[in-house]
């Protein structure tokens, strides 16, 4: 399969994300939308470590996996700390540190 | 060992219809209204990925796919669906969906046209066709280019893991009776 359908299913999975964390006000699928498009640049870089036969593309997809991993378990704390403290989950709700 | 030549007689035709399944699946994420619906599409958009790791040779990466996201990320977030109550959100103001998606679907254009303007130049690498992909050529890459990287990844994790500690055993009880 060519280049082109590589970079088309990417960026529609990229932007789909995107549409969701635009549209979803339940913080865990935000979360989702996020993983979503971190997955999308993944499958993109994989691909094209294939076609250039360089392995750093992988290298760049496995420390994106880590990030991802550290960054959605300090965010689910986060988000249920704030569930403990307010026993609410709608994002549009959360507005205390608004100035 | 390839594993694209078990799919050899339509390697094209898996590709496509594994591709066109991930974005239906990731389409399910953002479009159902209850959470736990949203990460069982979530986790089969992740498998679906790793199959297409699996078909662009990239077989570490793949099974690294399933056990770090499908595994334990997907499990973590089920866990907390099920600790805070998988509640459906209210319906969404249309018009908002609406311009949320004219915008997504004009940029996913303007990124294809960017993307196709000029063809990418092939190289050719360094990587035997038999290591492509493979836990013992990524370890070599990553252990000898990357090291650097990966030590930070390391540190990156362990002030994760210290800062989830410091988050779960924080006492509330002195912001709510400042909200109240």
């Amino acid at each position: 399969m060519g280049q082109e359908f590589v970079l088309l299913i990417s960026a529609s999975i990229f932007c789909i994300g995107t549409a969701g964390f635009i549209i979803r006000k339940n913080p865990l699928i935000m979360f989702m939308s996020i993983e979503l498009m971190l997955n999308s640049v993944n499958f993109l870089l994989v691909a094209y470590s294939r076609f250039l036969n360089s392995l750093d593309g992988q290298i760049f997809a496995l420390f994106i996996m880590t990030v991802a991993a550290a960054e959605v378990v300090v965010g689910l704390a986060i988000i249920l700390t704030i569930f403990r403290t307010r026993h609410d989950m709608d994002v549009d709700h959360i507005d205390t540190l608004k100035g | 060992m390839e594993i694209a030549t078990v799919f050899d007689f339509a390697h094209d035709t898996v590709i496509f219809v594994v591709g066109v399944t991930a974005v239906l699946a990731s389409l399910g994420v953002i479009l159902c209204s209850s959470p736990i619906y949203c990460a069982l599409y979530l986790i089969s958009h992740m498998i679906c990925l790793a199959l297409l790791f699996l078909l662009y040779n990239a077989e570490f990466l793949a099974v690294v796919q399933i056990i770090v996201y499908a595994g334990a990320v997907m499990i973590l977030f089920l866990f907390i669906i099920a600790l805070l109550g998988g509640k459906k959100e209210a319906p969404e103001n249309s018009f908002h969906r609406a311009a949320a998606f004219a915008f997504v679907f004009v940029m996913l254009g303007e990124l294809y046209l960017l993307a196709t303007v000029g063809p990418t130049q092939q190289v050719r690498g360094e990587i035997p066709a038999e290591l492509f992909g493979t836990a013992k050529a990524i370890g070599i890459e990553l252990f000898s280019k990357h090291l650097v990287v990966f030590e930070l990844a390391s540190v990156l994790l362990l002030v994760a893991a210290v800062g989830v500690m410091c988050l779960a055993k924080f006492s509330f009880t002195l912001i709510k009776k400042r909200a109240r």
